[in-house]
């Protein structure tokens, strides 16, 4: 029997509209970006009104969408021209916001109507009458909390009619994403308004108190205590995510770089359309997880989605070893006649460098640099100079949007 | 004429706290189960909870139940129930910080007043405003919030408030089990109802009581929050409800911190000028009362955030 699946929406973070630009090209279907005000990541590039707007244009010629984050808890200080902004958004052409904290909500509902309020994970929704709660207060989607396995998920669907957000890779909190509070204790710097020092991956001292006295613990072992979670990788098993009914395939990082979004959603864009193209015969390509890899700034976990997590999905002991790539160079126009590609340097490479070339649809090969040129045509060893324009002659057609990495 | 009549809140960990406290000036007791209650100070069963019900209201006291977890599918099994045990059983309010709530109470018919407790979320009128319009009859604030927030929040918000004013706070809390996780990876037996704390590197004062039960794990503030000498700006604020958080200390500890404060409230009500100069003295009480390890404090009520 065929089954009726809508293929899901996968979306990207974009900390800036460079990345946001990669991150459509390299195949997300919708990014997520913040604004100047309302947003969780005050680190981040964050775009104005303007960049959001070239933004949308970008966007609506793939097709693609964008959503804004606007998911702080605010304080009475912090709501003072939610109206305009969110009027604003809706006006740019923004399609939906991510919020939880209710005020903002209603400042959407009531400033830009028909603008979506998609409810965020800080507002850790774990079960599907929550889901209905919010489904009868006219929201169209809610992003589920990381703690919510792939069966419950499974069952909210089957309960509530609207759709739902999973992350499936990055960087996640250890806590019920809004409930810690470590950072603001500790440092006065409010996570829950964008300011976490993420004190949840510090060491820390644990003692055990007894009538016999005061015992520590992380004295006698060989690590201290720590509570750092690995990252969330769902690469393997995107399948069950699709099959749950999953509607929008979420990527964590608006602080991630170009290269790690590039490599993510391009891994995750193929995996989901090979997965479409013959659901029943679907079958994992170890070249995926070994692209995953290239990007990973952590172990992998599947998190809460199949048990509750063990020791062994938190960040003990010495790291594991990740090959680290570097961002080499943007590909920025290629010569077919020559061979000659027209580079412009991210990360410092040279002769006898090897490199690998990818790009969107899983194209990717790997070569050495045998000649490079500077932007006179003058022959260089090394491009030396961020953002410097090079040629550089390739083994394999390139394009515009194509990038260069080199293990470091 | 004042009619403003704020009430004081108590955790209680069993029965005898719960008269006790009551007994020592506490207008209400709060007391839950961990299946459905994040962070009780013991576990009530139902059998219990009728008994407290009955023995607050003899006294002309009321009792509240802690249904604060965050549920996952699984809870909505039981949970229906539940609440409908509490209604019968007169209980005069429920606190819980999760929106299945607003539906089971529609689906049941049940009309227990909500004490609305979503942890550290309750930080803005607005916010509290829309809960209030949902069905939430009052509204316990985050730790998180300055005083003047507070305030501010008072003046705009539609129904009553309550803050906490002593004990630990909660800082964190993951679904996962980090303390037993940490003892695997080290190789050592682990044992739930050991008590444990963590220090922050270089900070050998800081004392964070950290704890597992069915909800995962949660991490308590290093200090513990005393605010007997400032209840004048919180009472001239006319806050609804102060609430003493007795998790992890004595029945004595607890009884002797809500004569304290049952007298400092009513000696502010009836005479501020008395309560100016006796104030100081409470505070050397509660000094004096605090076990090892465990400094006061006055949380985020005068603490700059940066963010």
């Amino acid at each position: 029997m065929q089954i009726e699946r809508r293929k899901p929406e996968l979306l990207a973070p974009a900390g800036n509209l460079e990345k946001l630009k990669f991150a459509i090209h390299y195949g997300a279907d919708a990014v997520y970006i913040g604004g100047r005000q309302f947003g969780l990541r005050a680190k981040a590039g964050n775009f104005s009104f303007e960049e959001m707007a070239e933004g949308v244009v970008f966007a609506k010629k793939y097709g693609a969408k964008v959503y804004v984050a606007t998911n702080i808890i605010a304080h009475n200080e912090n709501l003072a021209g939610a109206h305009d902004y969110f009027k604003k958004l809706y006006d740019i052409g923004i399609s939906a916001v991510i919020a939880a904290d209710p005020a903002l909500i209603q400042a959407c509902h009531e400033a830009a109507p028909d603008l979506e309020v998609h409810i965020s994970t800080q507002a850790s929704i774990a079960n599907w009458k929550t889901v209905e709660y919010w489904k009868k207060e006219g929201i169209p989607r809610v992003v589920l909390a990381r703690e919510v396995s792939v069966e419950e998920i499974r069952q909210i669907k089957e309960k509530v009619d609207i759709e739902i957000e999973a992350f499936i890779h990055g960087a996640m909190c250890i806590s019920y994403s809004g409930r810690c509070v470590l950072s603001n204790h500790m440092t006065a710097r409010d996570a829950n308004r964008g300011g976490c020092a993420q004190s949840c991956r510090w060491k820390y001292d644990l003692f055990e108190d007894g009538t016999d006295g005061t015992v520590a613990v992380s004295d006698q072992a060989d690590e201290k205590y720590t509570m750092s979670s690995q990252d969330l990788s769902m690469v393997e098993h995107l399948p069950d995510l699709i099959e749950a009914g999953v509607d929008s395939l979420k990527i964590e990082g608006r602080m991630k770089s170009i290269h790690y979004v590039a490599t993510v959603v391009n891994v995750y864009r193929k995996i989901i359309d090979t997965y479409f193209s013959d659901p029943e015969n679907f079958q994992l390509d170890q070249a995926w997880i070994d692209e995953i890899w290239k990007a990973a700034q952590r172990s992998l976990s599947t998190a809460f989605y199949y048990h509750e997590p063990t020791e062994k999905d938190q960040l003990f002991g010495k790291p594991d070893r990740i090959p680290k790539y570097d961002f080499a160079g943007l590909v920025l126009d290629y010569d077919e006649h020559t061979q000659v590609a027209t580079i412009q340097q991210r990360n410092s490479f040279g002769i006898g460098d090897e490199v690998e070339f990818f790009g969107p649809n899983f194209y990717r090969f790997k070569q050495k640099i045998h000649i490079l040129w500077d932007e006179n045509g003058e022959a260089i060893d090394r491009a030396k100079h961020a953002m410097m324009i090079t040629k550089v002659k390739v083994d394999q057609p390139v394009k515009y949007y194509d990038m260069m990495r080199k293990q470091k | 004429m004042n009619l403003y009549k704020p009430e004081l809140l108590a955790t209680a960990k069993d029965l005898e706290e719960v008269k006790r406290l009551a007994q020592a000036g506490a207008d209400a007791i709060l007391i839950g189960h961990q299946q459905f209650g994040n962070r009780v100070a013991g576990d009530f069963e139902l059998s219990d909870i009728k008994e407290a019900i009955d023995l607050l209201h003899a006294m002309n006291k009321k009792a509240y139940i802690q249904v604060n977890a965050i549920f996952h599918n699984q809870h909505l099994e039981a949970l229906p129930d539940y609440l409908t045990a509490l209604e019968r059983d007169g209980v005069d309010g429920i606190i819980a910080g999760d929106q299945s709530i607003f539906q089971i109470k529609r689906d049941l018919n049940l009309t227990t007043p909500l004490t609305w407790n979503p942890a550290t979320l309750s930080t803005n009128y607005q916010t509290l405003n829309y809960w209030h319009q949902r069905g939430m009859d009052r509204a316990a604030l985050s730790n998180e919030l300055s005083l003047d927030a507070v305030i501010e929040i008072k003046e705009h918000v539609s129904c009553p408030i309550e803050i906490q004013v002593h004990g630990m706070t909660c800082i964190f809390q993951s679904k996962r089990k980090l303390v037993r996780n940490y003892y695997q990876h080290i190789d050592k037996s682990y044992e739930q109802d050991q008590v444990r704390y963590i220090k922050e590197d270089k900070k050998a004062d800081s004392h964070y009581p950290i704890f597992e039960d069915i909800n995962g794990t949660h991490i308590m503030s290093t200090e513990d929050l005393v605010m007997i000498d400032y209840l004048d700006l919180i009472l001239s604020a006319q806050i609804d409800g102060l609430k003493i958080e007795g998790m992890m200390k004595s029945t004595d500890y607890n009884e002797r911190i809500v004569i304290l404060y049952r007298e400092a409230i009513d000696t502010y009500l009836t005479d501020p000028e008395l309560y100016q100069i006796k104030k100081a003295g409470w505070k050397q009480s509660i000094y004096q009362t605090q076990p090892n390890q465990r400094k006061i404090g006055t949380g985020f009520y005068f603490k700059e955030q940066i963010y």
